[in-house]
């Protein structure tokens, strides 16, 4: 089968007028005007087979946003191929459009005004769903996210987080094949963030779904993707398992240990991360881990000692500073 | 003072600001231009068919569409953008910063915006009258001349005071905003001088929305209309909608309660 | 094309549901609108009165009603600004709307036409109130209302149409309030906003015929207050359906390049 994102040699680039600060910059940039490139994405390749969640990381700026807007057609790339469900996005061909959906944090579809089962029945007239199918569907939906009694309530009386509920619902009523998600649990709480995962979950195991995510939320990654793209200055720096970019890029190891006596100074094993009453933790380099970890229990009373992976979240920015040093 | 010093603080950011956008210079010259293009066409349209209109000349229809010209760009730099900003605050619960600065509250809310390049309207408000005056081969007299300043001034204090009171009943019904487009409609009224409405409509322009005040008056100081009496009466009603107008700014002040998120 | 009918039905009636609550802020809106025509009609019944009580051919009451049909008229012909564009563009709004599988101008068209049906049940009593003041004069046959109900829907289209085009211009620069209003200007003299075009110069008259103002405006008032004759009223209503015609081919040879620019540069 076909892969359902095929994307290969993709570049973008900008072309931005640069100018100096001044008076004498300023008039002669009237008459020569200077442009500096720049390469929003570069030369970056992948592909995605259908069901997949992938997820997109990186800084701002990285080059995430400009390749999901690409992906969905509504930006040109400047040199490479694009094909998704074997379709050209850029053209935006309308049976192309019937089976994607792009989902942006924040972004408003439903009317404020109206309880969202109004704004539904217009999504169905939209991308012209079948009656009977667009029930079924309606009705799944909202038994699966909890929105009987909300249904009915205009969406400006609604929470945050159940606005954002309705806006998912109604950006998935087409049942599309191929999802963007751009930070679609920015702002939400905890709770409302663990649902809506749970229910992009549930989509991609029903109807076998491609997702393309990204996130600022490793938690987000972390739940739904198996698989990661790490991109930075619009470069691809690692994709495939998300395991194995904590295995490949972290050297460091977290250690927790918990003391009867807190004036203890451990900082001759390690780096002393947090200190919390008797509960201190440590950084140490993979390969001590061991060492260390004996060390302590031979020379101290613990009363509890942990040895976790580095967080997520550090790994990724030990890759992004290590990629920035490197420059 | 301090409300001087602070509105000249204010004053100065504002044009810091928006000397940046020069392009907005041309853009408002440009609507200038065309405000009084389609004066002028109106004007001979009508002139095309009499001589006066309501006792008014041409020239002196003329030197009303200069002040109302005049008038308006004060409206639009100072009192318009920022009674819009009062509105907005109250809306949004953001009045609070305006409350915990260490001055007078209806003060700063009065002079923190100012839409510097709106200020065109009034020179070429000023062009207008000047060439009103040159039509009708008049010299302006020292004290037509402080009779047309002393009414502007009051006619713009009243307008003003119209404009805040109705500001402040957005402290009780949320909804106000739709009062702006009310407000420039009428105010668009007084392009004419407003002898020329039914009563009904003349009451509601001197005693509501005074834009009688604000144009006729000052029109007819320098036509030579004007009357002391005239004066006198719209000293009175400065008086009296400044009571006013303080008066229910206190009583919403006091009701205030930021609106929740 | 069923589906478009679909598409239209359905935001049409979200539009009405949804301007029906707006319903205060709507007369508010109605109401500062109003004052624009009552200071046309009240500076033209001065002058017909001045002259014995007439001005151009019309007496009091045609000028009366001439405007208050005019309130009518101009609600029906406000359409999205084309500012709204510019904001579009910027705000990137745009890109939701290009995801969907309907062009976005068909969603205009479809919510201010369905906002259409709410202003003119409340134009009614505002309509009642004007009459009841102003005593217009009517002399109204079964065809003019015909004409008139068709005019008023063509004037809409049309207006549309052209503030669509212009606010496109956005996609490919920024700079676009001069165009714009400059562009309400020149409607203002040349659409019977101001003034009925017959009391306009014959040459002003006769460039109106070549421009499509005068078929958002003025033909359709005149449709109703004025005496033309059944040809002339038919005629007036192809001009209609040649003007937006024309407009929609003007739209689609431009929404193309437009939209490849936007994708180039991105929202």
């Amino acid at each position: 089968m076909p892969p359902a994102i095929s994307v290969s040699n993709l570049s973008k680039h900008y072309k931005v007028p640069e100018r100096e600060g001044g008076m004498k910059a300023a008039v002669t940039s009237l008459f020569n005007r200077k442009y500096r490139t720049v390469k929003a994405v570069d030369d970056i390749s992948f592909d995605i087979e259908p069901g997949e969640i992938v997820g997109f990381l990186g800084p701002n700026g990285a080059g995430k946003t400009t390749t999901l807007k690409v992906l969905s057609g509504l930006l040109y790339s400047t040199s490479g191929r694009v094909n998704v469900l074997g379709f050209e996005p850029a053209k935006r061909p309308h049976d192309y459009l019937r089976q994607v959906a792009l989902v942006m944090g924040n972004r408003n579809q439903l009317s404020w005004d109206l309880p969202a089962i109004d704004s539904f029945e217009l999504q169905r007239s939209i991308y012209g769903i079948p009656a009977p199918e667009f029930k079924t569907t309606r009705d799944d939906f909202i038994d699966l996210l909890e929105l009987k009694d909300l249904v009915n309530k205009p969406i400006r009386n609604l929470s945050l987080g159940e606005r954002m509920k309705m806006e998912i619902v109604g950006a998935l009523l087409h049942r599309p094949r191929v999802l963007f998600l751009d930070e679609p649990t920015i702002g939400l709480d905890v709770t409302m963030q663990r649902r809506i995962r749970a229910f992009i979950r549930e989509y991609n195991q029903r109807w076998g779904a491609t997702v393309l995510l990204t996130s600022h939320y490793m938690a987000d990654v972390e739940a739904l993707c198996r698989r990661i793209i790490v991109i930075h200055h619009g470069q691809t720096l690692f994709d495939g398992e998300l395991n194995n970019l904590v295995t490949q890029f972290s050297s460091y190891k977290t250690l927790g240990v918990s003391l009867p006596n807190p004036e203890i100074d451990l900082s001759q094993y390690g780096e002393v991360l947090t200190r919390d009453g008797a509960r201190v933790t440590l950084r140490v380099p993979k390969a001590k881990t061991s060492q260390v970890t004996a060390n302590l229990l031979s020379d101290l009373q613990v009363d509890d000692l942990t040895v976790e992976d580095t967080p997520i979240d550090d790994v990724i920015d030990s890759v992004f500073t290590s990629t920035e040093e490197a420059k | 003072m301090n409300s001087i010093k602070l509105a000249l603080t204010y004053l100065r950011i504002g044009v810091l600001n928006e000397m940046q956008y020069r392009v907005n210079f041309f853009i408002q010259l440009l609507q200038s231009f065309i405000s009084v293009a389609t004066g002028l066409i109106g004007l001979s349209l009508v002139f095309g068919q009499v001589d006066t209109l309501a006792g008014w000349s041409r020239p002196e229809l003329l030197a009303v569409m200069g002040v109302h010209l005049l008038m308006g760009g004060v409206i639009r730099s100072v009192i318009q953008p920022n009674m819009e900003r009062l509105m907005d605050d109250v809306r949004n619960g953001t009045l609070d910063f305006a409350l915990t600065k260490p001055a007078d509250a209806q003060t700063l809310v009065s002079v923190r915006e100012f839409r510097f390049w709106q200020l065109v309207d009034v020179i070429v408000g000023g062009v207008v009258i000047g060439f009103a005056f040159f039509q009708l081969k008049e010299s302006l007299g020292f004290l037509q001349l402080l009779g047309f300043l002393a009414a502007l001034i009051m006619g713009g204090i009243m307008l003003y005071c119209v404009w805040l009171m109705v500001t402040t009943i957005s402290f009780w019904v949320i909804r106000v905003q739709d009062i702006s487009n009310l407000f420039e409609g009428l105010y668009a009224a007084g392009r004419w001088p407003v002898g020329i409405y039914p009563d009904w409509l003349r009451t509601g322009l001197t005693f509501l929305v005074p834009v009688a005040f604000a144009v006729t008056i000052p029109a007819e100081a320098l036509t030579n209309r004007l009357t002391s009496a005239s004066l006198l009466f719209a000293f009175g009603m400065t008086l009296v909608f400044i009571v006013l107008s303080r008066g229910l700014w206190r009583l919403g002040l006091s009701n205030y309660s930021g609106a929740s998120s | 094309m069923r589906r478009h009918i679909d598409f239209y039905l359905a935001t049409m009636r979200m539009s009405i549901l949804e301007q029906i609550q707006y319903s205060v802020a709507n007369y508010f809106y109605m109401i500062g609108m109003i004052t624009e025509p009552v200071i046309y009609l009240v500076v033209w019944t001065t002058i017909a009165k001045q002259q014995g009580g007439m001005a151009g051919g019309y007496t009091v009451g045609a000028f009366a009603a001439y405007y208050i049909i005019w309130t009518l008229v101009r609600n029906m012909n406000i359409v999205l600004t084309p500012y709204a564009w510019e904001w579009r563009i910027r705000e990137g709004r745009l890109s939701m709307e290009l995801m969907r599988p309907i062009n976005p101008i068909h969603n205009d068209v479809a919510f201010f036409a369905g906002w259409k049906f709410v202003v003119i049940l409340l134009w009614l009593p505002l309509a009642a109130i004007l009459s009841w003041i102003f005593k217009p004069a009517f002399e109204i046959r079964l065809m003019e209302v015909i004409v008139f109900f068709l005019a008023i829907w063509g004037a809409y289209l049309i207006r549309t149409m052209l503030l669509t085009l212009l606010g496109m211009i956005s996609f490919w620069t920024t700079r676009v309030s001069a165009i714009f209003e400059l562009y309400f200007g020149l409607e203002l003299i040349l659409s019977g906003r101001l003034v009925p075009m017959t009391i306009m110069p014959a040459w002003v008259q006769n460039l109106s015929n070549y421009l499509p103002f005068k078929w958002t405006f003025f033909f359709p008032i005149e449709a109703l207050v004025g005496s033309m004759t059944d040809l002339q009223l038919w005629s007036g209503i192809g001009m209609q359906a040649l003007w937006i015609v024309s407009g929609i081919l003007i739209l689609n040879l431009i929404w193309g390049p437009a939209i490849r620019r936007y994708s180039a540069v991105g929202g």
